[in-house]
Formats: structure tokens, sequence, C-alpha cells
């Protein structure tokens, strides 16, 4: 019944038939260094408590609110309070470490008017520390007020009815990641969400168990850790510890310590993640972990590469790790989370193919293995029941077996669209059929990911708008505006930043320290490589624009002329710029 | 602990996390030139926490963008507990 997605398709009855025993519900750790623990009886207690605050604050069935907590569970307390009240919470970045703080709130600004967020919800700590209130007097800013968890649900309230809502109603907004001037807001109904959590939780995802924990420290504004180990695990009554990201992040080996001590059987990362444990455990914490009860080890939202899944379970073997745990899947927030699993408790798939036949277009075994031109790609698994995915070719022709083209997705989990952005919506959204932007190719029905036709470059799970840091880069004094390119370049499986711009050759050592100190301070991620290029050059279009693909391609031939370049080497997470 | 050791201790913890060399390092280094990701900057942080028995709660680190910001940070945590 609860793999049924027709079955009480909203997550608000869904939270109401969580079953009410005491010992089932959420374990948050706090950023505080202190933990608390809610049965399911008190997050839905609680929800409506909120709820009412929230509407005795003017807010309406579907009016939108932008939520800014990193404490998680004032954070999915207040983001259960809006969805019970027909509010649809908009879940945003809550932490500008080392970030300029400027940039940040033009984020902030930009979300709140993408989703005309009236009002905004987060902690007295980061309205402080980030200066918030500044959004307020944005002109032509939608956002009315800021409102505090420390301040917001207290005092006397007046009664409320909780409204009817619907399987087709507005669940939340997932604002997609990762840039600073394009994020839109993926609209999540309640029949999305109800039908993509019962399929990978279901027999042919993870399949869930009674006896299951989930332990996540994944960011909560993301799909991965808000769909699923919050609302997927709310929807299939599967208990969880949320590890705050912070956490996780001063000292990685807590995620695998959490496991060890609470027996988690569910786990969660992106490819960087398991890497770079498997880096920072000692030997001394290696024979006190017990990893055994851990069944499904899922790695998504960034390339995966099998070498590194290979070395995790060789790491941790001693700890009782099965290599049949991990999980590779792949998906995206148009389609609410997850599109393919890899069969639970199945080995790991992978195959090595031709790179030069895969660039074009055809996926052959490679010939030997030891051949530089070849790439691994591991198998991220089959569609869902109900599900269909299809890899076309650019003018829609359905492609065959072992073809690359572009991966496309049609079922219930399939979102309607972008907020408010009807042209942006159909170029993504053609006849029912979601086209993700990404390259792949099907074989014995496993779909193996290969690439991405968008320019869109994705590093640690994060995603990035080229245009957004040829904005960055242009900006630099030296550097001719309109002529710098940004692009992602697959070395050894991991996906690395690349910028080749246009100077002067007397200024390209000094030019390319700037770049990437800029790049670095404004979006967080380091380039790779930075490549400084006579004038004239970058290929560009009848119409003057730089051609990023056809730079990328003259870059990945050695055929550009270089004035100056530098390499930070390769990272797989043992080192880690950006 | 006198600010210089302070700055020997972050040189030490970055070269242990990035496992690169950064004897160059100075306080009016933007952090953004270290090659140390966000992530990557809270893991030391957290090493410095362990090692000087302090805590610095993540909000505080808005904003932070060069080394000299974080110390100063680091070391009113220190005057503090």
């Amino acid at each position: 019944m609860l793999h049924d997605r027709n079955w009480k398709p909203t997550l608000v009855e869904r939270l109401a038939a969580l079953p009410q025993t005491p010992e089932r519900g959420f374990r948050f750790f706090t950023t505080q260094g202190g933990e608390v623990f809610f049965p399911y009886a008190d997050l839905q207690k609680e929800a409506y408590r909120r709820a009412a605050y929230l509407s005795a604050q003017g807010l309406k069935q579907g009016d939108r609110l932008a939520l800014v907590i990193g404490e998680g569970h004032e954070f999915v307390l207040s983001f259960l309070a809006a969805v019970v009240a027909g509010i649809v919470p908009v879940p945003i970045f809550p932490r500008p470490a080392f970030k300029p703080l400027e940039s940040y709130r033009e984020t902030l600004d930009h979300i709140v008017r993408a989703s005309g967020s009236t009002r905004m919800l987060t902690t007295e700590a980061v309205r402080q520390h980030a200066e918030l209130d500044r959004l307020l007097q944005q002109s032509g800013s939608p956002l009315q007020s800021l409102l505090c968890v420390e301040s917001c649900f207290e005092g006397e309230v007046a009664p409320w009815t909780p409204p009817a809502v619907r399987p087709d109603d507005l669940c939340f907004l997932q604002f997609t990641s990762g840039s600073t001037s394009l994020p839109k807001g993926v609209m999540v109904t309640h029949a999305n969400l109800v039908a993509n959590a019962c399929a990978f939780l279901g027999p042919s995802g993870l399949d869930r168990r009674d006896d299951d924990l989930g332990v996540s420290w994944l960011p909560l504004f993301h799909d991965m850790g808000l769909i699923g180990f919050i609302l997927g695990t709310l929807v299939c009554d599967i208990p969880v510890i949320i590890l705050p990201t912070e956490s996780f992040a001063r000292t990685p080996r807590r995620w695998l310590e959490i496991l060890s001590t609470y027996r988690g059987t569910i786990t969660y990362a992106p490819n960087f993640a398991y890497q770079l444990v498997a880096k920072r455990v000692r030997e001394r914490d290696l024979a006190s972990l017990d990893l055994s009860a851990l069944r499904v080890a899922g790695c998504g939202a960034e390339p995966i590469r099998a070498q590194t899944l290979r070395d995790f379970c060789e790491r941790f073997a001693t700890a009782g790790f099965d290599p049949k745990a991990l999980l590779p899947s792949y998906g995206l927030a148009e389609s609410t989370l997850a599109v393919t699993f890899h069969p639970s408790g199945e080995s790991l798939t992978s195959e090595r193919v031709d790179a030069p036949s895969l660039r074009r277009g055809l996926a052959e075994n490679a010939t030997s293995s030891e051949s530089n031109e070849s790439v691994e790609l591991v198998s991220c698994g089959r569609p869902f029941p109900e599900h269909e995915l299809a890899i076309v070719a650019e003018n829609g022709k359905v492609l065959g077996e072992r073809r690359v083209g572009e991966i496309t997705v049609r079922g219930p989990s399939v979102c309607a669209g972008y907020f408010e952005l009807p042209e942006a919506s159909a170029e993504v959204w053609q006849q029912g059929w979601l086209h993700t932007g990404d390259l792949g190719y099907l074989s014995e029905g496993n779909l193996y990911v290969c690439g991405r036709i968008k320019d869109l470059i994705v590093i640690r799970g994060v995603n990035y708008h080229p245009q957004d840091l040829e904005w960055t880069v242009g900006d630099i004094e030296g550097v001719r505006r309109g002529n710098a390119v940004a692009f992602g370049t697959m070395v050894d499986g991991v996906e690395e930043l690349v910028i080749v711009a246009e100077g002067a050759a007397s200024e390209a050592e000094k030019l390319c320290a700037l770049i990437t100190q800029r790049v670095t301070e404004v979006h967080g991620l380091r380039p790779a490589r930075v490549a400084l290029v006579p004038l004239g050059t970058l290929p560009k279009t009848s119409s003057g624009k730089v051609q990023r693909r056809k730079t990328r391609q003259l870059f990945e031939e050695g055929e550009l002329p270089l004035h100056a370049t530098t390499h930070e080497g390769q990272d797989h997470g043992t080192k880690r710029p950006a | 602990m006198e600010r210089s050791d302070l700055l020997e201790l972050f040189r030490s913890t970055a070269e242990e996390i990035a496992e690169k060399d950064f004897s160059h390092v100075h306080e009016e280094m933007p952090i953004a030139e270290l090659g140390i990701d966000s992530l990557g900057m809270l893991e030391l942080v957290g090493a410095m926490e362990r090692e000087l028995q302090i805590r610095v709660p993540d909000e505080d680190l808005a904003g932070i963008q060069n080394i000299r910001q974080l110390l100063d940070l680091i070391q009113s945590k220190q005057s503090a507990s």
C-alpha cells in the first residue's frame, strides 16, 4: 500500500497516515552539537501548530514562502507547516560561509522574485550575519517581511482550519542549484512527490523495509537531501537521522560513525563524498566502524566514477561494508528526484567504452582497457514502473541500443514545468517528455550517462551555468567582455572546470591568476585550468557569440594557441580545489 | 596562542587538507587564492576547532574572505572561551 502512488496521493495525507509509535520518527543532530528526536506524531503536531502562525501572518493557500533555515529540525518543521497550510515553501541555500555576502543576497533576491515569495522565514543568526533585512529595500521585490523561527511561532494565535490539499496542487518549488543568476523553480506537485517516492523507495527502487533507517548529511534545500531523506521517507515511513552538512564537512568521518553507531541501513551521497571519506578515515577509526547494517549506499547527483566506488569498498571492507550496497542512480529535479536506480542488492555494473567512438555517438566496447582513449562508465540502472525513458537524436528520432543521444523521460514523477517561465519550460518539456539535456545510452536496459547537451557544468553535485562564470571573467580588467568561455571537461571520469579567455600576451600570467581568484571568490569553484589565448582566437558564431562546444573541442584536442595556462592538476577529492 | 602560531596552525592544517605547499600564505591572502572550496574550508575550520577547543558557528563564517578575517574570528572565540 505504501508503494502505491494512488494511495493517499498528497504529502499531507501521507503525513497523517504515519504510525504513531513513539520510536519511529526523525532524529536531528543540531548545528550546536546536540540532538533532538521527533516521533512522527510530534512532527505532525508541531507542523500544524506552526501552520496556524503562518496563516496568521496573512499567508494563504498557494502563496510562496522563502525558507532560509540552516537548522535541520527548524527547516523541516517549517517546511511541513507550510505544506499542511497549502503554502508553497521555497527552500534556499542558508549558509553563505566564505562567500561574499553581496552575491549571496543577489541570489536570494533573484529567487524571491522568481518565486514571488511575499515572506521569508529564516533564523536570527542568518538574518543578522547575512544582513537579510537589506532584501526588503530592493525595489520591486515582492518580499514584504522577514520572519524568524525564534519568534514567529509564539504567542496567541487565531483558530485555523487546514485547507483541502489536492494531488495536483504545488507542494513546493525546487530551485535548481548553483547559478548566480539563472535558478529556475521546478514545480513539484504532491502527486509528483508521492509518485517519485513510491518509485525509488518501492520494490523497483531500494525496496523499503520496516527496519530501515536512513542517515543523511545532504543539504535540505537540495532535491537529494530534501526528497531523498525528508519528504520521500515521510511518504513511505522510513525513520531517518539528519546530520548538518557542516558537521560532515568539518569532520567527514562522522557520517560513517553515525551509520555505524545507529546501524543505519540507507545512505546517499555524491561521488566526491565517497572519495573523501575513504581518504580521511584513519586506521584507528576503521577498527571501531561497523558498516555491516548498511544495505543501500546510493550514489548520484554528479558523474559516478567506478574507481572511486571500488576504492571505497576496499577501504571499508574490514568495517563490514557490503559492495552490493552501492547503488548508482540517475535523476534530476525536473523529474522530482530519481529517474533510474541500479537494482538494489546487485553488484556494480560498469563498462569501458572507446572514447573517440563515444564522441561520435556510439558506445563501443574499448578493445584495450589500458588505452588512454577509453572511459569507464557506471550503469545507473533502469527506469521505474509507470515511467518511460528514451534516448533521442537531435531530430527527435528514438535511438537504439548503445547509441548516444539525449535522455528523455515521461511518467508521473515528471514535474509540470518551471514556475512562471513558460518559454524556458517549453524548451525542456516537449509533448509530454522531459528533455533532460543529459547524454546517455542504453545497454541491456541499463542507462549509462556520458555527458550533457546543455552547456551546464556539474562539479561535486553543484550545477554551474557557463554564462555566469563567463560574466565574472568578462568583468575582469584586461579580459575582453564576451571573449571568455567556461566549460566542463571530463578528466578520468571526473568533470573539471576550464576557463578560456582572450587577452594580451604581456598580461597573460597575471590574468590567469586573476581569473582563478575571481571565479573562486564569486562562485566558490576553482577552475582546474585557465588558458589565456590571443585576441581573435575563440570561435564565434556569425552573430559574434562565442561557441562553447567548439572551443571545448579545440581545447581538448590541443588546438588552441596559448599565451599562458594554469593547471591545478587532477582533483579526485584528495586535494580539493572546489 | 600568539598570532604567528595561529597562522602556522592554519598553514599546517591547510597543507594537510589540500595536500599542497602553503609556505607562502600570509594574512592578507584571499581565501579564494588557496584553492580550497567552501566544504574544504569547513573541514579546515573543524580541524582548528578541535585543536584549539573552540567552536565557530557556521553563521559567523558568512562573508569571510581572507585569512586575516578568519584568524580574527578564531581569536575572538579563543578569548571568549
